[in-house]
């Protein structure tokens, strides 16, 4: 989609000054828990933009995402408690998802939709059970790594992370996959007929979102201090990429953006009178957007921007 | 008993009926032939109510029938007997009949449907009780009338009856629709069997290409040379 | 030996829950061609609301079925017209697609309500008579989980006969095969859905019922239970309340076998391994009518 030259120097301009906003706030801020909300923020972007990968462009909804974010946090933290360098055990994390994603997926995608979400929520919660029982015991820093923790180096890098997965996005979805996997999205069988290697498309869908994903583990197994290592595999991460996408807007690069802020929003300061209340708020949102707002907080705001402009929409044929 | 004006109906893109009229009279037989994919099936579709068409407008007896749910024309005395039979078939012949009695007005004569039913098609009081996809591909017909006839209609409608039974089979399935027409019941028969068709009916219309191309008295048609050349040649399929 | 015919025998009484939960499911997905992953929350419920009649009034849960059930088929009828009765517009892989993503909402939605308004403990009802326990050839059989599951087989004795005796029941079933047919003989398939709904959401209902009184139930037990009967659903196959009931046996009885062989922590996972070898030997999925 081509813009006027100077709307795209304008966009530039707007993403160089976000970044460079973001990029101030561990010095800027005073208080450590500002660090911490915009922190959750950029790793819940992180998150749902590798679920919009597969869920939202190619169109394939999976509910076993966090097998791949808990992947990866493993790895990682086996790796980096070991003495590796955390970035080196990130990616060596990311690796193990990939090839994770990529074994299971060649048989789960014969699973059509509905089975094919029912198949990797089972895989995941099979996942999950076995590292819980496997591994049982808490999983905490040792003291002399706690006592050098900088929360400055987790917000960099979840900054970049997050800039490197909104980029990805970006780059797909002006790309010749990318358009396949819509086409695969809207009408597999049909995209197959017209010789658009449904499989293929998946698969690297499913490769660049579990690669994302194992980053984002990579990253937890980086910031928390102790946690029990199936908490990661929890389907509560994948729920999380879920509504964030769709609430934002699935299929759109700014949406799951736009989701994560305003989830981690009404999460962590809604907290305090009722713990799973953006639950609650999220789950009527989803079920409204489901039925209603197919295109999500992005659509509405096109919606209103066109209102506002008194353009007609032409409306879809029944 | 059925105004059809006008219709035009699509599937997505593709347009499959592009401003059909026809009627039928109370009493009458009437055959709508053509060859495939010319909308036929999808004008039957459109009256039955499975189908929302474009534009146009279809009556019965002075109600218009696009305002109604597919189970209201039902209950209006119009029934389809679909391509295909479509039979229920994890149910008994039976049981198959009694569904056909659903609607208020049809069980209110169940017994006599059934009884008339069972006359029409005797070996379906044989198998009564036979799980209906064991049965023969003439049999399932029958039942499939059956079941048509079991909701009392003022007007049955057939899509595509003898597709895949045997000439004998037809032969004697037609002859049941004649004798369901002295009856009482109008019929509007869609064939791609120009000939039995034309021999049956009493009108018929020729649909190509999604609109009406030609009317009049089956007999007529019959000897109609477009209608003898596309249809009834030797080349013509069969 | 004993230990182990002790388990199995454990094994079949909740497998007969399992199989109750499953029939909801299944003829919701049978009919609809919906799939609703809140049922398992929707069984939360149905406990929830015997244990509080417990609670509150000492209604005993056996007796207060008679209130949860018609309560869980009225609330059924709500959800369905809210929530679903536009998602069965759709076609096919859309239809399945959008009511999991919508019945997904509904499920956060109630789990969190439910952690609002009664903590995320875990609750279990009490009777008088709930310690006793009958011998069997040398085997404990706790006596409420005995009635739960006679229970459970009446629920499901009674749907079965609904099904085949009651013209709505045959309408839901002459729907389930072929909705177009069933509109063509005057059946209004909207009603069929409906009912379909609301009867499948009073199984649930009655399911979590028994579930409080013989178990336990806290506010994450759904997504267990909605799992539980999706296994069940894709073992059983569509079509039959009883093969469904008896899938929901043999589930518990292979919880039980696994537990033996694998130990405690384990016993969950062979119902997921069963599903999953399955869906994926049967491409199509189990669903897809041979």
């Amino acid at each position: 989609m081509s813009r006027p030259r100077g709307r795209r120097i304008g966009i530039g301009a707007a993403l160089i000054a976000t970044l460079a906003g973001l990029a101030l706030v561990p010095t800027l801020a005073r208080r450590d828990d500002v660090v911490n909300f915009v922190f959750i923020v950029l790793l819940s972007i992180t998150l749902a933009e590798s679920w919009n990968i597969l869920g939202g462009y190619a169109g394939q909804v999976n509910l076993g995402h966090a097998a791949f974010f808990g992947t990866g946090a493993l790895v990682t933290r086996a790796l980096w408690t070991a003495g590796a360098n955390v970035v080196l055990a990130m990616l060596a994390g990311a690796a193990v998802a990939v090839l994770f994603g990529l074994a299971i997926g060649v048989p789960a995608f014969r699973l059509r939709g509905a089975y094919f979400a029912i198949g990797t929520l089972v895989l995941a919660e099979i996942l999950r059970i076995t590292i819980g029982n496997l591994l049982p015991e808490i999983s905490t820093l040792p003291t002399a790594t706690i006592t050098r923790y900088r929360l400055a180096d987790r917000y960099y890098l979840a900054l970049v992370l997050a800039a490197v997965a909104v980029a990805s996005v970006a780059l797909l979805s002006r790309s010749r996959a990318g358009l396949g996997m819509r086409a695969v999205r809207e009408d597999e069988d049909a995209a197959e007929a017209s010789g658009v290697g449904a499989l293929r498309l998946k698969l690297i869908a499913l490769a660049l979102s579990t690669a994302l994903a194992g980053l984002a583990g990579g990253l937890f197994a980086y910031y928390h201090i102790s946690y029990y290592p199936q908490h990661p595999f929890a389907p509560h991460w994948t729920f999380d990429a879920l509504l964030i996408t769709y609430i934002g807007g699935v299929g759109t690069l700014h949406g799951p953006v736009l989701g994560a802020v305003f989830y981690t929003f009404l999460k962590e300061y809604l907290a305090i009178h009722w713990v799973d209340f953006h639950l609650l708020i999220f789950g009527v949102l989803f079920m409204t957007i489901v039925l209603a707002l197919p295109g999500g907080l992005v659509d509405l705001a096109g919606r209103g921007r066109r209102w506002m402009t008194h353009s007609s929409c032409p409306r879809q044929p029944p | 008993m059925l105004e059809v004006r006008d219709l035009a109906a699509a599937y997505g893109d593709l347009a499959a009926l592009s401003g059909a009229t026809l009627t039928v009279g109370g009493g009458e037989i009437v055959a709508l032939v053509g060859p495939n994919g010319a909308g036929k099936s999808t004008l039957l579709k459109c009256i039955s109510g499975l189908l929302r068409p474009r534009s146009g407008a279809i009556s019965s007896q002075g109600r218009d029938l696009l305002a109604l749910h597919p189970h209201e024309i039902v209950e209006q005395g119009l029934a389809l007997v679909p391509e295909g039979r479509r039979l229920f078939g994890q149910m008994t012949v039976e049981e198959n009949l009694a569904l056909g009695a659903f609607s208020a007005r049809a069980r209110a004569e169940q017994r006599s449907s059934l009884d008339r039913v069972y006359q029409l098609f005797p070996v379906l009081e044989e198998r009564r009780r036979q799980l209906s996809r064991t049965l023969s591909g003439g049999q399932q017909q029958m039942v499939a009338i059956g079941r048509a006839l079991m909701t009392a209609p003022r007007l049955l409608m057939l899509d595509e009856p003898s597709l895949g039974l045997a000439p004998r089979v037809v032969a004697s399935i037609f002859e049941t629709l004649g004798a369901i027409n002295r009856s009482g019941v109008s019929v509007l028969l869609v064939e791609q069997n120009v000939r039995a068709a034309l021999r049956l009916a009493r009108r018929a219309y020729v649909l190509e290409g999604g609109r009406v191309v030609g009317e009049g008295r089956a007999r007529d048609l019959l000897d109609d040379a477009h209608v003898r050349r596309a249809y009834l040649g030797p080349l013509a399929a069969q | 030996m004993s230990v182990l015919a002790q388990q199995l025998l454990l094994g079949v009484l909740i497998g007969g829950l399992y199989g109750l939960a499953a029939a909801g499911l299944s003829l919701v997905f049978g009919v609809l061609r919906v799939l609703n992953v809140a049922h398992g929350d929707l069984i939360m419920l149905g406990g929830y609301g015997a244990f509080w009649l417990f609670a509150l009034l000492g209604l005993d849960p056996f007796l207060s079925l008679l209130l949860v059930v018609p309560a869980a088929l009225a609330a059924g009828a709500l959800l369905y017209w809210g929530l679903f009765a536009s998602v069965v517009r759709f076609h096919d892989e859309t239809r399945i697609k959008n009511s999991l993503l919508v019945s997904f909402g509904l499920a956060l939605a109630v789990h969190a309500l439910a952690v609002r308004l009664w903590t995320a403990d875990e609750r279990s009802i009490t009777t008088s008579y709930g310690g006793e326990v009958l011998t069997v050839a040398g085997l404990a059989v706790p006596r409420v989980r005995l009635l739960s599951l006679l229970v459970a087989f009446g629920l499901i004795a009674c749907v079965h006969l609904l099904l085949t005796r009651w013209r709505w029941g045959r309408a839901i079933r002459a729907t389930a095969e072929d909705w177009q047919a069933a509109l063509l003989v005057g059946i209004d398939v909207r009603k069929a859905y409906l009912l379909a709904f609301a009867i499948g959401t009073a199984l649930a209902g009655a399911a979590g019922s028994l579930v409080s009184v013989g178990y336990s139930i806290s506010p994450s037990i759904g997504l267990e239970w909605t799992l539980k009967a999706l296994i069940v659903v894709v073992l059983a196959g569509l079509g039959s309340m009883v093969g469904t009931f008896v899938g929901g046996i043999l589930l518990g009885l292979a919880e039980a076998v696994s537990a033996a062989a694998f130990g405690g922590p384990y016993r969950e996972v062979v119902g997921l391994v069963i599903i999953l070898v399955v869906l994926v030997a049967r491409p199509q999925g189990l669903f897809g009518r041979s």
